[in-house]
């Protein structure tokens, strides 16, 4: 039986496939009840590539997710990533008519659709609008303009747009599991509800969660999502690069970033190897620590400076008081958190989703940070709907719109 | 061949200049060219030929020959290709002078009507003679302009291809899939033309530019001389970061191309990559991969690169190639460079056959194969066929008179004429081995597990290749 105040997260990731199942309390908090994971198969930089497979490792994940929580899971709240994933800011105008001087709830929608009101190209369409601002006749600060007098009302809003048909197959691919999926959301948006706190958002925070395949990433200023994008490069390419350029297997490429990578350079006595050890009782070779690190840095000050860069294009960077906050799979990495404090040349924090009641363990691993987020998301729409404006209400229209053209 | 040498070696003019014309023959010639002109086309010379005056006047083209004087006066050729012809005849000499001196000519015509069915032959007949290579770019009639007219452009059509080195064809049917239905009909027109001049411009540009690897004649010629082509042409042009892949995304939008889908399908493709001092092998080599995935295992693709400083920071694709049935294909040898004079009596037999040549009335249905004499049928046949395009001949064959029925017959012959292929295979693996030699293989870069997946490009790098190979960080 499916309870009434039950979320369910789900994440196709490109290294995991993961649902998080989570109670809303009568005080306002969210227990996660139950976490569901399994490795994915079929999905390549955040996208699925092999339906029929990812399909199956989407469902091992459900049932791990119902097994564990004791919940039949129908509805999810989805996670979207990709690198077809684009977004931009436009602001939205609607002038009263005569002999009318308060805004009402018409007014919110209506300055919603004309700031959705751009030419995107065919394939795409958009997948959030999310409110920064409104203005009313030209004044700002204004949290909640229902009720107030005014002649014009603007607002600002952050439109998030992505490929339809690639859209599709994720959600196609929970619907063929006989889910209903309740929202769909891009999984930076998701991150940041799970590991910023209020008064972080306010100050001003660029979150980045650098998964398997993908690195997300979205900047809040002033409490409002100013940024967000996804760098289709992720923990894979690091283990790619290892394998390439150590000449060893993928399997054991992962492994030796995970068990021995370190992302700052130098800190290798010169000429100190580590020893390969084969399954097969072969006495592995012997490979240089300072390689393995110079490739792993390489890439992630690459991917970090790229994140870096998108950020500096949009003039975002100084407006971003509270710091980095890393986050994802790869952010395991040793010295990450140097390597980003000189890049970014501001405090770094390696962060983890924000404690929550029930399974403590999800909470300590950055991996299922974007899960959670899901969850949280699911929860901030429904309990917060000026906030979320509207999401919850358009999400169906709106997953329904994907699919109908 | 992609040759290495900067100056393209054609034996008659070695070390000349190309010069280019372009002729728009009748009315939806002249509007082509119209096109032409407003697009700008460097260094080559616009000729209009047409019958009406009007139209003649209102036409932009620096070069004009009113042709049917005395048949015509001044008015069209009432849709009769026979008039169209006859006029053209009268003004040989005119036609003559304004084509003397030009080493490529293309030859724009829309087909069915009188002046572009009848005249456009004649032109290219006159500038065949004239020792220039000639390229016809036809388009021809949508279906619902009717059987005769469609017979009418046939049968021109099988003239054109006599005496051209290669005929492109644009299927007005086809450029109206790409065009949307509540589109305004001029826009839809205009869409036609542009997509000409656009083609018209490409293949002038990829013989004119100076290149590293450059692109010549035999070139276009094996890759534009295929049976019943049907051209694919894509041009885009783009700058920023990420200009190597936009401009092969804008080349393969256009509408001729189905977004790369047609590619897959070609025997045969010229790529040409132009910009300034600054384009980088890793663009080259992003461009060629990102194509290769469009063309099949046997496709033949030949590479251009032009530097230009007047590019800037731009970076413009151009890719041309046809979609035919592949019959011909390897029968024809792209060498035919040597262009003979055609002996006057060809232009008798030419004129001889004129009265039967367009008696489309006799034939309503040009899909429906026609009763024939059995002999004809017999010089229809595969195995007459390709001795017939031998290069030798190919120049100007005496067209005997029961030529007309080719057309149609070719047309829905293929099935019949598919073993051909098979049969001159041998000459084609040949060719193909030493264009993979010859083709600039790039030292592979491995991409390890994203070798099949979307690449990941940004700022012109392509990031699913290891960081360490591309910034040089030596691993032991």
């Amino acid at each position: 039986m499916a309870r009434e105040n039950i979320y369910v997260g789900l994440e196709i990731g490109t290294s995991k496939i993961c649902a998080v199942v989570a109670e809303a309390r009568n005080d306002g908090t969210l227990k996660v009840v139950g976490v569901g994971s399994v490795p994915a198969r079929g999905v390549r930089k955040g996208e699925i590539v092999d339906f029929e497979t990812a399909k199956r490792c989407v469902h091992d994940a459900i049932v791990d997710a119902e097994e564990k929580s004791d919940v039949e899971i129908s509805e999810v709240y989805l996670g979207i990533t990709g690198s077809h994933i684009r977004s931009f800011n436009n602001r939205g105008v609607v002038v009263l008519e005569e002999g009318r001087e308060e805004i009402d709830e018409q007014d919110l929608d209506d300055v919603r659709t004309n700031a959705r009101e751009v030419s995107l190209p065919m394939e795409d369409c958009i997948l959030h609008t999310i409110i920064q601002h409104y203005y009313v006749d030209g004044q700002n600060g204004v949290l909640n303009p229902v009720g107030l007098f005014g002649k014009k009302l603007e607002a600002d809003f952050h439109i998030v747009y992505g490929i339809r048909t690639r859209i599709q197959n994720a959600i196609r691919c929970v619907k063929e599991l006989e889910l209903e999926p309740a929202d769909v959301t891009i999984n930076s948006f998701a991150t940041a509800q799970a590991v910023l706190e209020k008064n972080q958002k306010q100050l001003g925070a660029i979150v980045i969660d650098i998964g398997g395949g993908t690195t997300d990433f979205v900047v809040y200023v002033d409490g409002a999502v100013k940024q967000s994008g996804v760098l289709a490069v992720g923990g894979d390419h690091v283990t790619n690069d290892i394998s390439i350029g150590l000449k060893i297997p993928t399997a054991r490429a992962e492994k030796l970033k995970i068990d021995e990578g370190n992302v700052t350079l130098g800190t290798a006595f010169p000429g100190e190897t580590i020893q390969l050890k084969d399954e097969t009782g072969f006495a592995g070779r012997e490979i240089e620590r300072e390689s393995l690190n110079q490739i792993i840095h390489a890439r992630l000050q690459e991917s970090l400076t790229i994140v870096k860069r998108q950020i500096e294009a949009d003039q975002n960077l100084h407006y971003v008081g509270a710091g980095v906050f890393i986050t994802g799979g790869c952010s395991q990495i040793r010295g990450l958190e140097h390597l980003a404090s000189d890049i970014f040349g501001m405090p770094v924090t390696m962060a983890r989703a924000l404690p929550m009641a029930g399974v403590t363990s999800a909470f300590e691993n950055p991996q299922f940070s974007t899960a959670l987020g899901l969850v949280k998301y699911a929860h901030l729409a429904q309990m917060d709907r000026p906030v979320a404006g509207g999401l919850i209400k358009n999400a169906f229209q709106r997953i329904r719109g994907i699919f109908r053209n | 061949m992609v040759q290495l040498n900067r100056q393209y070696d054609r034996e008659n003019n070695t070390g000349e200049p190309i010069h280019v014309k372009v002729v728009g023959v009748g009315g939806a010639g002249s509007n082509i060219l119209d096109r032409v002109m407003l697009d700008g086309i460097d260094a080559a010379d616009i000729v209009a030929i047409n019958t009406d005056v009007q139209s003649l006047t209102a036409s932009v083209a620096a070069h004009k020959v009113q042709i049917g004087r005395n048949l015509t006066r001044g008015l069209g050729s009432g849709g009769d290709p026979e008039l169209g012809y006859a006029a053209a005849e009268e003004a040989t000499d005119e036609i003559r002078s304004v084509l003397q001196g030009g080493t490529v000519i293309f030859v724009c015509s829309g087909l069915g009507g009188g002046t572009g069915s009848g005249a456009a032959p004649y032109v290219s007949m006159i500038a065949k003679e004239e020792n220039a290579l000639v390229l016809g770019f036809v388009a021809v009639p949508f279906s619902f302009e009717g059987r005769r007219r469609c017979a009418q452009a046939e049968a021109s059509l099988a003239r054109l291809r006599s005496v051209c080195d290669a005929v492109v064809c644009f299927e007005n049917d086809r450029m109206a899939e790409i065009t949307l239905p509540r589109m305004a009909i001029h826009e839809a027109f205009a869409a036609a033309d542009l997509t000409i001049s656009q083609s018209i411009r490409s293949v002038t540009g990829v013989l004119q530019r100076p290149g590293l690897l450059h692109i010549g004649f035999d070139d276009i010629c094996s890759v534009l001389r295929n049976g019943d082509a049907r051209a694919l042409f894509g041009y885009g042009e783009a700058e920023g970061e990420n200009r190597a892949l936009d401009a092969l995304g804008k080349a393969l939008k256009n509408p001729l191309m189905n977004r790369g889908a047609l590619l897959e399908e070609t025997y045969h493709a010229i790529v040409h990559i132009c910009g300034g001092t600054n384009v980088t092998l890793g663009e080259v080599q992003i461009i060629m991969e990102e194509l290769n995935r469009h063309i099949n295992d046997q496709t033949q693709l030949f590479m251009g690169i032009g530097i230009e400083t007047r590019m800037g920071n731009r970076l413009s694709v151009s890719i041309l190639s046809s979609l035919g049935n592949g019959a011909e294909k390897p029968a024809v040898q792209p060498v035919q460079r040597t262009v003979r004079p055609v002996e006057p009596q060809t232009t008798t037999t030419f004129s001889e056959i004129k009265p039967e040549a367009w008696t489309p009335s006799v034939q309503p249905d040009p899909a429906a194969p026609k009763p024939v004499a059995h002999e004809q049928q017999h010089h229809v046949a595969p195995t007459e066929r390709t001795p017939e395009r031998a290069p030798d001949e190919l120049m100007l064959p005496p067209i005997e008179p029961e030529n007309p029925v080719r057309a149609p017959v070719a047309k829905t012959e293929p099935k019949s004429i598919l073993p051909a292929p098979a049969k001159s295979q041998p000459s084609a693996p040949a060719k193909k081995a030493e264009a993979k030699q010859e083709s600039l293989q790039f030292e592979p870069i491995s991409r390890g597990r994203f070798e099949k997946s979307e690449p990941t490009i940004i700022d012109g790098q392509d990031l699913d290749v290891p960081t360490f190979l591309r910034k040089n960080v030596r691993v032991r």
